[in-house]
């Protein structure tokens, strides 16, 4: 199939390579045109812009920062599109965004989607990302090929914006279990506890979770390199809070998960992974 | 002078009224013009049309994008208002999109006040509003008479979108202690024990506070009609979330009762007053 990639970042770059590696046609922009060398070298097409990216292709995805950008980049898909084409944007966004860009891109015959991802950079390498899919069922077809080459657990969620709606979700989820597993630590240390053990010893049980296990040993060897970094998670989860304070919805565990990746961000470990989180904690309780 | 008005609901129609009652000459815009009715005002079609006849005009709307349309907007008031003249906006907005309108009108040379009130539908009756204004100091002092009309507490807080940010922290502290005053009238209650009693010795001490009076008194009442509809609360507290986002300062209360507001507003109470927060917490 040929298809158009746009977005070469950390998640972009190994996600088209796979594309590549699956045996379809690619076609890659970026803003930076360095970022689109290491696809050029590796097989791919290069295009000037989206719209001469997108220009007879089936399908177009896009993996960028923010729903202006996703936006900006979908107009000018829409300029290129033939007939049919499927345009997916596996970004995280917010849901409203989602929908309205689907609203946009309708009005310009293009069938678009949402299929934000999780599994991080590692997952993108693998080729083993979760990926959430809302839109159309035909489109969903259309796409799945392309899916396949990057993810494992493909899931079509719903119609547009669905899938936003689960990513959101997944970060509820990712983001209060890291809290909740920086939080273990930390009382356990505070309590003069071993916390290598008490992972150990929580992992056979039901507070067993691979962010217990993955994130909670990267806590322990205070490896704070991003994976996934906390301004990422504040960002994600301010669309978590708009949503909610939109929809009239109740999110106190979330509410308070957002404000510690807020206070992260603000006193400079934006950078850092999430479960820096951990050192936020520590330095609140004077454990440092 | 000829002092332009526009937002005539629960508070600006007793703050015109007070201007009007000054002496200065009054001229209206509304986007229905029946809310004009019984105004001793002259009614303008646009407020490009009010902003030409007028020295100075007052704003008080509901949001960042209201303020903005009526501002910059097309037939807004850079189209009618001359160079010099004074916007005043007692609106509730972002900082932000205070700073961003009064860039746009200082460009036609046209003064702006971010000058957002509090003290509610009774302290507008009263021309007892407190009033924390951004903006030039000397613009301040230029417009300071009509001010004195309105309130009795007016403080130049620093330059403009500064007197959104005072604005900001009041409904922090605000509606944390309506929060407050309803977790504890729920507890005693919940105790078995009366509340109105409970309120009457906490009037006496270190928990004293106008809120406990006025919204404490409500909840002892269960009257949750309107005095300020708490929406307008919800909608504060989204700007104030977003602000603590733009600095990353961690508001860790105010996000908690940002969520209690979701759920009143969940229940359908937008309307009623932010008392209605103990019913929030009677729902669980």
């Amino acid at each position: 199939m040929k298809i158009a990639f746009i977005g070469l970042g950390i998640m972009g770059r190994p996600m088209a390579l796979n594309l590549l590696k699956g045996g379809h046609e690619v076609t890659v922009w970026a803003r930076r045109a360095e970022s689109m060398q290491p696809l050029l070298d590796a097989g791919a097409q290069g295009a000037a812009s989206p719209a001469e990216a997108a220009r007879g292709k089936g399908v177009v995805i896009s993996m960028v920062a923010d729903a202006p950008d996703v936006a900006e980049v979908m107009r000018g898909v829409a300029q290129g599109a033939a007939p049919g084409l499927v345009a997916v944007d596996m970004s995280t966004i917010a849901p409203a965004a989602a929908r309205q860009i689907g609203l946009d891109l309708a009005a310009a015959g293009v069938d678009f989607m949402d299929a934000p991802v999780s599994g991080g950079e590692v997952g993108a390498i693998a080729g083993t990302l979760s990926i959430m899919a809302g839109g159309s069922d035909a489109a969903f077809a259309k796409a799945k090929p392309a899916f396949e080459c990057m993810g494992k657990n493909i899931v079509h969620v719903g119609a547009s914006g669905a899938g936003q709606v689960a990513k959101a979700a997944n970060q509820i989820v990712t983001g209060m279990g890291v809290l909740a597993v920086a939080e273990a630590f930390a009382f356990a240390a505070k309590n003069g506890v071993d916390r290598n053990r008490v992972r150990e010893a929580l992992l056979g049980g039901f507070a067993y979770s691979k962010i217990l296990e993955n994130h909670g040993q990267r806590m322990l060897d205070r490896n704070f390199k991003p994976g996934f970094k906390s301004w990422m998670h504040e960002k994600d989860l301010n669309i978590v809070m708009q949503t909610a304070h939109e929809l009239g919805l109740c999110l106190p565990g979330s509410a308070a998960t957002a404000q510690m990746f807020n206070a992260m961000v603000g006193s400079g470990m934006g950078e850092e992974d999430s479960i820096a989180v951990l050192k936020l904690l520590e330095r609140l309780s004077g454990q440092e | 002078m000829k002092v332009g008005f526009i937002g005539l609901g629960a508070m600006g129609r007793p703050m015109a009224l007070h201007l009007q009652r000054a002496g200065y000459e009054l001229f209206v815009w509304a986007r229905r013009p029946a809310s004009a009715d019984g105004l001793p005002a002259t009614l303008c079609a646009t407020p490009a049309e009010l902003g030409r006849q007028c020295d100075v005009v007052f704003t008080i709307i509901t949001s960042s994008a209201d303020v903005e349309a009526v501002a910059l907007g097309s037939n807004g008031l850079i189209e009618g208002m001359a160079p010099d003249s004074v916007l005043i906006d007692c609106s509730t907005i972002a900082p932000d999109a205070a700073r961003r309108i009064a860039a746009r009108l200082a460009e036609k040379g046209i003064h702006m006040l971010d000058a957002p009130v509090s003290g509610g539908t009774q302290g507008a009756i009263d021309a007892t509003l407190a009033i924390m204004a951004g903006g030039d100091a000397a613009v301040l002092e230029r417009v300071r008479p009509l001010l004195d009309c309105l309130g009795q507490r007016i403080v130049h807080i620093g330059p403009s979108g500064a007197g959104q940010v005072a604005k900001a922290c009041n409904q922090m502290i605000m509606v944390a202690a309506i929060e407050a005053a309803a977790e504890a009238m729920r507890l005693a209650s919940a105790s078995g024990v009366d509340c109105a009693k409970v309120k009457q010795a906490l009037a006496g001490g270190s928990a004293a506070s106008r809120v406990l009076d006025v919204m404490g008194e409500r909840m002892v009442k269960r009257d949750f009609a309107a005095g300020i509809e708490a929406r307008l609360h919800h909608k504060d507290f989204g700007l104030v979330l977003e602000a603590a986002r733009k600095s990353g300062v961690p508001v860790p209360l105010t996000a908690s009762v940002a969520q209690q507001l979701n759920a009143l507003m969940a229940q359908g109470w937008g309307k009623d007053d932010t008392a209605s927060l103990l019913r929030v917490l009677e729902r669980a």
